[in-house]
């Protein structure tokens, strides 16, 4: 993959409108964008299959953290860095919804109601896979392991020495946590 | 309230359901310190030769919760694709 080159920030901050009263918000900015750059490059090329979006969302996340910043008392680079990039994964997981990920039926004012107004839980709402997954027995970790990193299932069979439906019975109830988890996690939000 | 309708439903074909766990974890759990992460061998291994990896070398289930460990993943079986197809 190549890497896509960094503006300088003050291409990237020229819409955002820093109060003069408070210089910490656009030196701290300035840092964050060089120091959040480079995973919000990773982030929007894999997510959206798209990174030429990639200065468009972040300069939409610094307007958004300079709107944040000015109610704070000044904080340091690695605050506003990790609100920064918050508030990049946010945009982020807004396009890929609206990129028909999911089908909203109804009105606009039921859209306006969902994720779009409320973007925190975008980001706090990792489903635990610790706990979807504790217990369950090392054969269907290493399978659930090798499916995620693409193996097919007769593959994933052939390594534990069984046959393709056992394996996948084996790993049934996991996948179906899994996905049980993960709906609900994009009901949720 | 609206209805959606989410993660379409793949039958007997759990990829995408794999691939919809890949871009979570993508999007949850960054790891840029590379905290627990296997040697990259491992994950080599994991692609290249699967029947060699043990969990121990994978630490257990790291993978799932570790972004980087995840984008080294998608790469090397795109470089495994690339390869198989020269």
């Amino acid at each position: 993959m190549v890497e896509m080159q960094l503006p300088t920030p003050s291409e990237l901050c020229w819409n955002a409108k820093f109060p003069p009263e408070q210089e910490w918000i656009e030196q701290t900015i300035h840092v964050a964008v060089v120091n959040v750059w480079r995973r919000a490059h990773h982030v929007a090329h894999s997510q959206l299959g798209n990174d030429s979006l990639v200065q468009e969302i972040m300069e939409i996340a610094i307007e958004g953290a300079v709107c944040r910043l000015q109610t704070d008392s000044p904080q340091g680079p690695e605050y506003v860095a990790s609100l920064l990039e918050r508030l990049f994964l946010q945009e982020v997981r807004r396009r890929r919804k609206a990129n028909n990920r999911l089908v909203y039926l109804g009105s606009n004012q039921e859209l306006l109601t969902g994720s779009a107004q409320n973007p925190h839980t975008l980001v706090d709402s990792a489903i635990d896979l610790d706990r979807i997954l504790r217990g369950i027995p090392p054969d269907v970790r290493i399978a659930l392991l090798l499916r995620y990193s693409r193996s097919r299932w007769s593959e994933v069979a052939a390594v534990l020495g069984t046959s393709e439906a056992a394996i996948r019975l084996r790993c049934k109830r996991a996948l179906d946590r899994i996905r049980q988890k993960l709906e609900g996690q994009i009901h949720d939000n | 309230m609206a209805e959606i309708h989410s993660l379409p439903l793949d039958g007997d074909n759990d990829t995408l359901l794999f691939e919809k766990l890949q871009e979570h974890v993508l999007a949850h759990y960054p790891n840029p310190e590379r905290k627990g992460c296997p040697d990259p061998a491992v994950l080599k291994s994991l692609i290249e030769t699967p029947g060699e990896v043990t969990l121990a070398a994978l630490n257990d289930l790291h993978i799932f919760k570790c972004a980087e460990c995840t984008r080294m993943l998608m790469e090397l079986k795109q470089q495994k694709k690339h390869k198989a197809s020269e």
